[in-house]
């Protein structure tokens, strides 16, 4: 590839948050239509470069310059004046608004007090389908599915004509054809002159876009190297050092391990026959789904995100209410009013760490406690013990390698990535007896975090836990799984122990085909 | 090279001085001062002996102390009315009519349980005021958990019918008719609160509210059920999704917030007015939001907060006597430290 001229430039980038250096002398160089790829381990710093980039912060040193210019960008209404745009890892949108609304909103419309938007629709068709991106520009937002909420932010940049486009793990919420949906989009930005800022964890993803790759970790620069140089193990090697021990890992390791045998006379952990889940609008959402879960197994459920996983999950927490079926606990009928099966020991890991896991105002350890105030030592005689809580979040803080600067750190500083370990530290440490629902579990983790949650869930296993792993990622599933369900439209397709396990017949199956 | 050095050095500084909660106050207060202070000038008034009315009239007499505690008393109870429920981030903006409530049912109290010895018909008459304006918090909170009402809406109408019923009581029911406002009859000597310091009058509800002010505190803070208050507040989904019932919560901090401003109403006609008069609220409006809202809805900072505002009260109406400032002029001031304090956040964030 010839050298681009460089557009965008970052010198020397410090930021410090009350005493932690996030930045520390970082640079960082953007070709022009050039596909950059922006990696580091979990609180590299990779997002808060790149909000300072938006204006979102301001750097404490250093200087940005675009086209060679130096640049003073103190909101993100300068940057997006500079061209630059940014779609956040945990983006906001209206809900019940259209996708139209949605991407005009808070721009400079012409028709602002008419909100007559049929000019504004036919542009952002136009768009849409010069850069490859399937939307129904009517519907409302909140009815979407993740992946293409997703595109709606993309729109929302492009709409207000950047040329620099910065994309914070946008592929964490996607299934894999919305990632080839995604990267074809991106190939038609380029082409059309932009240029792009990408962060992931998913090496796979930045050996087949990224022009060049800029390694972060620490809050400092490893390397940048043009995609022709980089590799797997060199880049895991740049982001973590030596931390991990690649021959000691679950996901480079190529053991071949068999499915626990499942004793048909142990009563079930989990029983469910029948599961019914309806919406208020009257949408069948699961249908007759049924399976099992014994002690020491994981089962897994694949399949495309919005089949009907959300709707599993949240009824076996007792968040939605079943239409019909039964769910038996260890051999007990449950009524399922009210969080029952959190009662009994139910440890849950949501999909949605920010809507439905996290407490961003309040204290790390306040967070670490949620959903265990009522038990033994945190809580006494209903009052909360917080010396015990504290001692206790320290030590999941250096279990859980969760990058905060203490039990008392508000919650809202940590990064996506130590969010995630967050909800991962919580669910391990207060086990409850025998049954966990990790939905995505891994998402938005870096390589030696998820190594290490892949290492917990089968410690589980060995000690004779059950787990319920949901999970759109299918070589997870297929590394750790005894049993996969496969889900579509709201019905288990199929069960396929591991020695049935095979990629592509459970590809076919997540597209509706019946084994 | 020391030139670029520098710049980040500063800053930090800068950002830690903010960061310093005490600090912080401090700053706000100072800004707000000044504002106010070029107003006053502007005005014509002396800014310098405005402020120092304002803050030193409290502590130069006997009187002018107790004074100030017998303001604190209420806005603190007030303050907490706000701050308890708005751990759920539920707006009470009905601590008036809530503690007018409370007024009414230690005014009935006293009066029906005449002949009580005071042992009991002092803890009667507060628990009325208190029960009633728990009540008056539970009317909310049932609302909204039943039917999604907003519980600003509907704790803003209810301080309306307060207002009614005040005046009902003390026109028809219990009137008394010797004096030329609406006012009741006196409730029984038996239930007046003991008083610490008999002159100038300090009522013994001071220390009901220091351990009341404790406790909450303990209940916020400490306990299991204040965490779960607090969680809620915090992102109420994830609070569901973790197995609190949250529009349980919603209603516990209304009822709590009712109870508090309720007790403060207990405490006003059991310690000072020893009748209900219509119009006893004038004197607190919506400085129990302010307060709480200074406070960032600390039950912590409340009662400190609350000092400060009722020494500012105290002070402005010797400012208005000696000076002829009007008393408006204080909550200028007391709503630009708001103003500043919310300022302060914003500057820090970046
Ligand atoms: N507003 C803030 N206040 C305090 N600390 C912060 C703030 N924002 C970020 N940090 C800290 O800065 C460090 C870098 O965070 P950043 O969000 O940039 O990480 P990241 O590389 O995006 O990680 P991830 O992969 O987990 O998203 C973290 O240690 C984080 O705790
Ligand atoms: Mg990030």
């Amino acid at each position: 590839m010839e050298q681009n001229e460089v557009i965008l430039q970052m010198v020397d980038i410090c930021k410090a948050f009350d005493g932690n250096q996030a930045l520390d002398h970082v640079n960082f160089e953007l070709g022009a239509r050039e596909i950059h790829g922006l990696l580091g381990g979990n609180g590299a710093g990779k997002t808060t470069l790149m909000n300072v980039l938006y204006g979102l912060y301001k750097q404490d040193s250093g200087d940005i310059l675009l086209k060679g210019k130096k640049l003073r960008i103190a909101s993100p209404r300068d940057a997006i004046r500079n061209g630059i745009g940014m779609v956040h890892q945990h983006f906001l949108q209206i809900n019940n608004w259209s996708v139209v609304q949605n991407v005009v909103l808070g721009s400079s419309v012409q028709n602002k007090w008419t909100m007559n938007l049929a000019p504004e629709v036919a542009k952002l068709q136009k768009l849409c389908d010069r850069f490859a991106i399937d939307i129904d520009l009517q519907v409302e937002v909140g009815e979407l599915p993740m992946g293409t909420r997703q595109k709606v932010e993309i729109l929302k940049a492009l709409y207000r004509g950047v040329d620099i486009l910065i994309l914070d793990e946008p592929t964490t919420n996607l299934t894999p054809q919305e990632v080839d949906a995604l990267f074809v989009s991106l190939k038609v930005m380029v082409d059309e002159g932009l240029s792009i800022v990408f962060i992931t964890h998913k090496l796979r993803e930045v050996l087949s876009v990224c022009d060049r790759i800029t390694l972060l970790r620490n809050g400092k620069n490893v390397t940048c190297m043009p995609r022709s140089e980089a590799n797997e193990e060199t880049l895991v090697r740049g982001m973590v050092g030596e931390d991990l021990n690649v021959k000691d890992s679950v996901i480079f390791s190529k053991e071949i391990r068999e499915g626990t045998k499942i004793d048909e006379v142990v009563t079930p952990v989990l029983e469910v026959k029948g599961l019914r889940h309806v919406t208020e609008q009257g949408i069948e959402r699961l249908k007759d789904v049924t399976f099992s879960i014994h002690p020491g197994e994981i089962f897994g459920i694949a399949g495309v995100a919005g089949n009907g996983q959300l709707e599993l999950a949240e009824t076996l927490v007792g968040v939605q209410s079943k239409a019909g079926g039964t769910i038996k606990y260890n051999g007990r009928e449950l009524n399922m009013v009210t969080a029952e099966l959190l009662q009994q020991g139910l440890t849950y890991i949501p999909e949605d760490r920010l809507g439905d896991g996290y407490l961003p105002k309040v204290n790390v350890a306040q967070n670490l406690i949620l959903g265990a105030q009522h038990k033994q030592p945190y809580s006494k005689n209903g009052f909360i013990d917080w010396r015990k809580v504290f001692e206790a979040s320290w030590e999941m803080i250096k279990e859980y390698n969760i990058k905060t600067s203490g039990p008392k750190d508000t919650a809202a500083n940590l990064s996506g990535g130590n969010i995630q370990r967050v909800m991962i530290a919580r669910a391990f440490s207060h086990v409850g007896d025998s049954l966990m629902l990790a939905h995505c579990p891994t998402r938005g983790l870096d390589i030696p975090s998820m190594d290490f949650v892949y290492k917990k869930l089968l410690a589980r296993k060995m000690q004779g836990y059950a787990t319920l792993l949901i999970s759109e990622d299918l070589d997870e599933l297929l590394l750790l799984c005894d049993r996969i369900g496969v889900m579509y439209r709201g019905e288990l397709v199929g069960i396929l122990h591991r020695s049935q396990f095979d990629k592509y017949e459970i590809g076919r199956m997540m597209s509706g085909v019946k084994s | 090279m020391s030139k670029a050095n520098q710049t980040p050095e500063n800053k930090f500084s800068v950002r830690k001085l903010l960061s310093h909660p005490v600090m912080s106050y401090l700053l706000a207060i100072l800004a707000a001062f000044v504002a106010s202070g070029i107003f006053i000038a502007l005005m014509g008034y002396d800014p310098f002996k405005a402020f120092q009315t304002i803050l030193v009239t409290s502590f130069r007499t006997p009187n002018g102390f107790i004074q100030t505690l017998l303001k604190w008393v209420p806005l603190t109870l007030l303050a907490l009315a706000f701050t308890v429920p708005y751990a759920t981030m539920k707006f009470n903006i009905g601590g008036e009519g809530q503690l007018l409530m409370g007024a009414i049912g230690a005014t009935i109290a006293g009066i029906l349980l005449k002949g009580l010895p005071p042992i009991l018909m002092v803890p009667a008459v507060l628990l009325a005021g208190t029960l009633a304006g728990a009540i008056w918090g539970f009317i909310p909170g049932w609302l909204l958990y039943r039917y999604k009402i907003n519980e600003i809406l509907t704790t803003v109408l209810l301080n309306f019918v307060t207002f009614a019923l005040v005046n009902y009581i003390a026109t028809e029911v219990y009137p008394n008719p010797e004096v030329g406002h609406p006012t009741t009859i006196r409730i029984a000597t038996e239930g007046w609160l003991p008083m610490l310091v008999d002159n100038p009058p300090l009522h013994s509800g001071l220390i009901l509210m220091v351990m009341v002010a404790i406790g909450v505190y303990a209940f916020t803070n400490r306990s299991t059920r204040g965490y779960e208050l607090v969680a809620t507040g915090a992102n109420p989904r994830a609070a569901g999704v973790f197995g609190i019932n949250v529009p349980v919560m919603f209603m516990m901090g209304l009822v709590i917030g009712g109870a508090l401003a309720g007790l403060a109403g207990g405490i006003e006609v059991a310690g000072i007015q020893h009748h209900l008069i219509e119009g006893m609220h004038s004197n607190f409006k919506i400085l129990g939001i302010i307060i709480g809202l200074i406070a960032k809805g600390s039950s912590l900072a409340v009662p400190f907060v609350a000092f400060f505002i009722a020494v500012m009260e105290v002070g402005a109406s010797a400012m208005q006597r000696t000076l002829n400032i009007p008393i408006e002029m204080v909550y200028i001031v007391e709503a630009l430290i708001l103003l500043f304090v919310l300022l302060v956040d914003v500057v820090r964030r970046k």
